[in-house]
């Protein structure tokens, strides 16, 4: 049983709170989802149940909160730590010691609990998480799944009566992110284990979870509600939930099966539609949404990216093995694939930052092998998985001025102005970048990159840690930059994302092209990176809402 | 790899002591030879056993490099001697001068007890696994330990943080040129660190680290600070006496002796509060224990040794003594002691490969 009554909280230096008069009750054994756009306070609520706020952080706190009995602000995070579990969300940056088996007895040796007892809850968790053939591996050579479930085993070690996850798997492929979800929905129904989790992909968590708890900005009201009720009110939601709500569908359906009956009650509307649009022409011609090059006829424009099996390996690991690869002028292509399919390294490659092994990589004329980096870059643009990795003027303009001057381009404040206006960043252009939101530092790098005007643009993983809003922001600005002619090169995770913008989907697995495709064709032929939409009718004509709302004559 | 096939990190560091101690303490060319022969059994034996031993071709080439540094530098700069190889023109500043036979031994023997001394620690490295071995230091210095197995952890992880910012900002156009061009990359280097280390930190507290420490009382907490800084300042007036005053050693040893006998008091007395357990101390396994005894025996030797003869490890190529080495049997007989272990693992291998054919 978790209580927060009138709890207002600030962080120190902070004039405003993040928490504000908040008050909630979580049932025990509940299933939590936790939704809100970025910046609404989820992470401060979740730091709060095991007293990390206000004790890690310091600041003000006032208000009473109970969590299974105890106090958190009495006990601190070392007092709270065999009641309530914590899960971060970098799978990265949690790890204490280097071996699985270490890692899951660290929180048991500061617990002083006897060796025995130490022995047989390692054997418990392991097997609990299914990561026993795991406990003699280093953790740095874990994937990204791997890491979040030895995470979770982790703080399960001591018992604790709740799991608390601050995102995730916000970091993981659908397969790795749907297995710790599996993993947690199964400890909540066989254990009782209390899940309060934050997500911003709520197509993956929604069917999860009992209730949700949406904080809709910092400092309102929060509501805890069943799913389908606050899924009525969010503004933004998953796919489904929005043809859903667009069609008046009632009850509002969360997950596919759920909303398969009303797919099937359009269906006979939408194959009339169909039919009298695309009359004579095959279906394949008939597929909407080619707006690439491809379909246009006649002569194919030359590539402006092409690689010949092309290799490349770290310290013996082949990541990239044999790939060939034509990309057209004013192409958008998605890469997708598992953790560690070889999707970063390949766009490294792109750009010049790696030297092919073998084969050989052609970016707007130039051999990757032959010349510079220097001289690559005049043409194509790469921003790298991390923005912090970019920033480091004292403001954002200083930080646009920087990529102008190392292109020796002449500085243009004007430019700079109108730049960061189309991404929503004019206001903060006098901001450290590095103060900024996740999703701000998303786009404040990007317009670090797309101040040089390259005509080529590698993006990796762009979407990490945004909320619907912002990912819905970015996927305009993206499609904007195609609407120019730009040629866009993406690697994401995220397959709502790919269904938005890509005219064109490669997929990768084990450092090999395995489908490479228009974007319908290949997102509608795969289990794991269809979109909703797409799972819903299993027809390549509907990816996202707009094709269903198009063919219903709606948009 | 089950933790049945690795083997217990303290049987090895015995085994570490009595290999490095010779290493240390000899430049006699022969017996130097015979502790390369030594090690290099142990660690084709370890290397059989452990497939990801892939460390020791880096520690062979370093040790080259030196190895081929040292010996003309040696040359180049000693001059002295009596069996002139050639010579070079006085006027040359440094290296001008005759080059000695002796210079080049010298050279010679230096290099390779450097050499030595880097193989003894490759084939430790491969026989012991660095997380195990921090996990056993003792209570009282526990959070010592914990704070290197985080650096241990954490190092990797900014070196790729580290090569990410690099390859950003050379994407984005960054030259380096200067002192100046090192913000753009120290600054996200600093600030990603900082992060990483702040979320690493509320991963530990969130689990509890430093929690269960009983309270000491107040006199209690005096008297472990008086002892430790009684003791640091014993340590360092005996490390004065010593080093200025070599007429009262006697007086400085003692001192030093207190000073770190007080400080280790503080330690323990601290660790005695804080309540926390171990998990799973690894077995002794039967080769374990005859790879401890050997390296307690080596060990034991090789101090007997250079206690009570230590003139028969000098060795100095230049006058009045010989540049030739002498060889005495029984250090001989000490040294191989050493690749017993590496002799006696090859059996356990087969016998284990019999019993999964089985």
């Amino acid at each position: 049983m978790i209580t927060l009554s009138h709890v207002t909280y600030t962080y120190p230096d902070q004039a405003r709170p993040a928490l504000a008069d908040f008050s909630v009750t979580i049932p025990q054994g509940e299933f939590v989802l936790v939704v809100g756009p970025s910046g609404a306070g989820k992470s401060t609520f979740l730091r709060s149940l095991n007293g990390l706020a206000p004790h890690f952080y310091g600041g003000r706190w006032a208000g009473s909160i109970e969590v299974g009995g105890r106090n958190p602000v009495d006990l601190a995070p070392r007092g709270m730590a065999d009641l309530v579990g914590f899960v971060f969300q970098d799978p990265e940056a949690q790890f204490v010691v280097d071996t699985v088996e270490d890692e899951l007895a660290f929180a048991m040796e500061n617990f002083a609990l006897p060796p025995a007892t130490m022995r047989k809850r390692i054997e418990e968790v392991l097997d609990q998480m299914g990561i026993a053939e795991l406990r003699q591996r280093r953790i740095s050579t874990l994937s990204g799944g791997e890491k979040q479930r030895v995470a979770i085993a982790a703080v399960l070690a001591l018992q604790p009566e709740i799991l608390v996850l601050d995102e995730p798997t916000s970091q993981l492929d659908p397969q790795a992110a749907e297995d710790v979800l599996l993993a947690l929905r199964q400890l909540n129904e066989d254990q009782g284990l209390t899940i309060v989790l934050s997500e911003h992909r709520l197509e993956r968590v929604a069917q999860y979870a009992d209730h949700m708890l949406y904080m809709p900005a910092l400092g309102a009201a929060p509501v805890l509600d069943e799913p389908r009720k606050i899924m009525a009110q969010l503004p933004f939601v998953p796919p489904l939930v929005d043809l859903g709500r667009t069609l008046g569908w009632d009850p509002l359906p969360l997950t596919i099966k759920e909303g398969r009956p009303f797919a099937r009650r359009l269906g006979p509307q939408l194959a009339a539609r169909i039919s009298g649009k695309t009359g004579e022409h095959s279906v394949a011609a008939g597929l909407p949404g080619g707006t690439g090059p491809e379909t246009g006829g006649g002569a194919l424009p030359a590539p402006v990216l092409s690689t010949r099996d092309l290799h490349y390996a770290y310290h013996g690991h082949r990541a990239v093995r044999g790939i060939s690869l034509d990309i057209r002028q004013g192409e958008f292509v998605t890469l997708m694939g598992r953790n560690g399919s070889g999707k970063s390294t390949l766009l490294k490659a792109f750009v010049g930052l790696l030297k092919p092994d073998d084969g050989q990589v052609m970016v707007a004329g130039l051999d990757t092998r032959r010349v510079d980096v220097d001289a690559i870059i005049q043409h194509a643009g790469y921003v790298p998985q991390h923005p912090a990795s970019l920033l480091f003027s004292e403001t954002l303009a200083a930080e646009l001025a920087f990529t102008r001057k190392s292109h020796g381009m002449p500085p243009d404040p004007e430019g700079d102005i109108a730049l960061l206006a189309r991404l929503g960043l004019a206001e903060l252009r006098d901001r450290d970048p590095r103060d900024l939101s996740g999703g701000e530092q998303q786009r404040a790098a990007l317009a670090a990159i797309l101040v040089a005007e390259p005509q080529i643009i590698f993006l990796d993983e762009p979407t990490r840690g945004l909320d619907y809003m912002q990912k819905r922001s970015l996927v305009e600005l993206l499609l904007g930059m195609k609407r120019e002619g730009r040629t866009v090169v993406m690697a994401t995770h995220d397959v709502e994302l790919a269904a938005a913008c890509a005219d064109r989907v490669v997929l990768l697995g084990e450092g090999q092209i395995v489908v490479d495709g228009p974007a319908r064709e290949v997102m509608s032929d795969s289990q794991v990176f269809a979109s909703q939409i797409n799972k819903l009718f299993r027809d390549p004509h509907y990816l996202v809402v707009t094709d269903v709302l198009d063919a219903l004559g709606q948009a | 790899m089950t933790a049945e096939e690795t083997f217990h990190p303290g049987a090895w560091t015995a085994w570490l002591v009595a290999a490095a101690l010779p290493a240390l303490s000899t430049r006699n060319p022969l017996y130097l030879s015979l502790i390369l022969v030594a090690v290099g059994i142990t660690y084709i034996a370890l290397g059989q056993r452990n497939p990801t031993a892939r460390s020791w071709s880096a520690f062979v080439r370093v040790g080259a490099f030196f190895w081929l540094l040292t010996i003309p530098f040696s040359m180049l700069t000693s001059h002295h001697g009596t069996i002139v190889l050639f010579s070079l023109p006085r006027s040359w500043p440094i290296i001008g001068g005759a080059i000695t036979l002796e210079a080049l031994l010298y050279g010679l023997t230096g290099g390779l007890a450097l050499v030595a001394l880097l193989l003894v620690f490759a084939a430790f490295n491969v026989a012991v696994d660095q997380a195990r071995l921090l996990r056993m230091t003792p209570g009282f210095i526990y959070q010592a330990g914990v704070v290197t197995s985080i650096a241990v952890a954490f190092v990797p992880q900014m070196v790729a943080t580290w090569q990410a910012i690099r390859e950003a900002q050379q994407v984005r156009g960054h030259k380096f040129r200067g002192i100046r061009d090192l913000l753009p990359l120290i600054l996200p280097l600093l600030v990603t660190a900082l992060e990483r280390a702040m979320q690493l930190a509320e991963s530990m507290e969130a689990r509890g680290f430093g929690g269960q420490v009983l309270q000491a009382t107040p006199r209690q907490r005096l008297a472990h600070q008086l002892a430790l800084l009684d003791g640091l300042g014993l340590v360092g007036l005996g490390l004065a006496v010593n080093g200025f005053l070599p007429h009262f050693k006697v007086i400085g040893s003692i001192q030093l002796v207190c000073g770190l006998a007080l400080m280790l008091w503080s330690f323990w007395d601290v660790g005695r509060r804080s309540k926390r357990t171990r998990y799973r101390r690894w077995p002794w396994g039967r080769m374990d224990r005859v790879v401890l005894v050997l390296g307690l025996l080596g060990a034991a030797a090789w101090g007997v040794i250079l206690l009570m003869q230590p003139e028969w490890l000098h060795y100095y190529p230049y006058e009045p003594y010989s540049p030739w080495p002498t060889f005495n049997p029984i250090i001989g007989a000490v040294l191989l002691l050493l690749a017993l272990p590496g002799v006696l693992l090859r059996p356990t291998v087969e016998e284990s490969e019999v019993s999964a054919a089985t």
